[in-house]
């Protein structure tokens, strides 16, 4: 024997609404700023080397460690044992800052160094809600 | 071909992904509770540190070493998990997860577009590792089982860096004779050790067998493994990860509690857990048992358990409450140390497929369900929780060395220098 597990209703169900068939998606800011979701991880900029291009204290940073690396790209590196955020120069093998405060890192043989990614987007937080200050912490 | 990837440690290698720090340094990551260990990294393992051996045996080695020391940051160990399969699955269109940290490919067809399959494993290793900082270990073999063998040379037998093949009789040979027989996918410790009565220690030995006798003596399952061994697919994706037949959740508590309320929430969240992965693998449960003990290394020992009957097969959590908050009368007695208690689900059936009953309709209250278990995968396990798991933290997992959940919680992400 079976049984079918559907109620039923009676009473005024009104019609439907006639904009229901257009609804699509809500835009995603994952979408727009996301490229490589697996390989994208957000990070805290902390520091105030990096402001001449816009990076400020207390940023987001978008690490991208699929994108390709260029000459002169941003990015974000294992700097003997530290998350950094600075300019690369591969050809003269250094770090740059983005603020004439911080003179160039020569990168050397004996200093740890691996990049991570590259920094595809920053985000300025201009209004803190509860979860953004929680990340600003 | 198949191809087995999985991550070398992955546990502690997680734990290098977000901290740069500890990218050159021994890391181990301990189990629940902080009991044993259950991940060495690379690194540490020069230090001959066994595994699975009770952390408080080996706290004052580790310390002299200045290994680093993790609890399991199980939410960290999941979103890692999501994006390495994800890349993984780039790889090949016929992917399947087996666990946490480790995954299969089968090409069919591929033989024409991967001339060199040494290199190819070594391009997955390296996007791996770019995308993920998670190092891997990839195994190609012609069936499953010699794939799961050349994944084990890859990473444990010298002469190899990270990736090996089984495709022709002699590095399948060469591979098979320098693993045990219980390295063999399938072959556990215990049949391991009815092999070597009978003489056979290696897998090639193994792999030598007359397959009707293995059948007779160790059954079907046996049989396939030798199969295998000898590069005769015979397991199909759907029989590998098989819907679990018993489903437990059980924990010995951070210190020893003896009241009744502390007992009576840690068995109620071992329920919320059972009934939780029930829902998941849409199973109903006939049969729940509930015990609790003390510990086996004090005097008077004290074990109890239960097994409880439901008239109509369940996942409900309340249903679950209720048969539990019944057992306790039961179990708890007031002088006893508890050690541990737990939960397990013995006998399951489909939940698809379950055919009712006139008389006893069940009361699964599936929307409530769903709710509860949708705002928890929202928001982080036990936002939503029953009343009677108290989430009171005196028996609560112990994670003392718990790195922070770098990717799902913001006040965790991490700092970058500028």
């Amino acid at each position: 024997m079976r049984v079918i597990p559907i109620l039923i209703e009676a009473g005024i169900t009104g019609f439907e609404s006639p904009a229901a068939e257009y609804k699509e998606l809500g835009l995603s800011l994952d979408q727009l700023l996301i490229t490589h979701p697996n390989a994208t991880f957000i990070g805290l900029a902390s520091g105030h080397s990096m402001q001449d291009i816009g990076i400020f204290d207390r940023d987001l940073l978008i690490v991208d460690r699929a994108e390709p690396v260029n000459q002169g790209d941003v990015i974000v590196a294992n700097f003997n044992g530290c998350f950094v955020c600075k300019i690369i120069d591969k050809v003269n093998r250094q770090l740059l800052s983005a603020s004439n405060a911080f003179p160039p890192v020569l990168l050397t043989s004996n200093d740890e160094f691996q990049i991570e990614g590259v920094v595809t987007r920053s985000i300025r937080i201009h209004k803190a809600t509860r979860e953004l200050l929680a990340c600003l912490r | 071909m198949f191809a087995l990837v999985d991550a070398v440690a992955f546990y502690a290698s997680a734990e290098k992904v977000f901290d740069p720090s500890l990218r050159k340094k021994p890391v181990v990551v301990l189990t629940n509770n902080d009991g044993c260990i259950c991940a060495v990294c690379p690194i540490a393992r020069q230090l001959n540190i066994p595994k699975f051996l009770p952390y408080f045996q080996v706290k004052d080695y580790l310390a002299q070493h200045q290994v680093v020391i993790r609890s399991s940051n199980y939410e960290l160990y999941a979103d890692l998990s999501e994006r390495m399969m994800n890349v993984i699955a780039e790889f090949g269109d016929d992917h399947h997860v087996y666990s946490i940290d480790e995954a299969f490919l089968q090409f069919s067809g591929y033989q024409y577009c991967i001339k060199d399959w040494m290199e190819y494993g070594q391009r997955i290793r390296q996007r791996v590792w770019r995308e993920t900082k998670l190092p891997v270990g990839v195994g190609f073999g012609s069936t499953a089982t010699l794939a799961k063998a050349a994944n084990h040379a890859a990473k444990k037998l010298s002469g190899f860096t990270g990736v090996a093949i089984i495709n022709t009789e002699s590095n399948r040979k060469a591979i098979l004779t320098r693993m045990a027989v219980t390295d063999v996918w399938g072959v556990g410790r215990r049949l391991g050790k009815r092999l070597n009565l009978i003489g056979i220690d290696n897998a090639w030995q193994l792999a030598q067998q007359p397959s009707k006798r293995m059948r007779q003596q160790f059954g079907v399952v046996m049989e396939r493994v030798v199969a295998e061994l000898n590069g005769e697919a015979c397991l199909e994706w759907d029989e590998v990860p098989q819907i679990k037949k018993e489903i437990f959740s059980t924990r010995s508590f951070g210190e020893r509690i003896n009241d009744y309320q502390a007992l009576r929430s840690a068995l109620m969240n071992h329920g919320a857990t059972v009934a939780r992965k029930l829902r998941k693998q849409r199973s109903l449960a006939k049969q729940l048992l509930i015990f609790a003990s003390s510990s086996v290394h004090q005097e008077p020992y004290y074990k109890k358990s239960l097994v409880h009957q439901f008239t109509v097969a369940t996942a409900n959590t309340q249903t679950f409450a209720e048969a539990i908050e019944r057992a306790l009368t039961v179990i708890y007695q007031p002088n006893v140390q508890f050690y541990k208690c737990g939960i397990g689900a013995i006998e399951l059936m489909s939940g698809q497929f379950y055919q009712g009953d006139l008389f006893n309709q069940h009361d699964e209250n599936e929307p409530l369900m769903r709710c509860i278990d949708g705002i928890n995968q929202r928001f982080g396990q036990d936002t939503l929780y029953s009343a009677s798991q108290q989430m009171r933290t005196n028996w609560h997992m112990k994670r003392a060395f718990l790195s922070p959940h770098y990717t799902t919680r913001w006040q965790d992400v991490p700092k970058i220098q500028c």
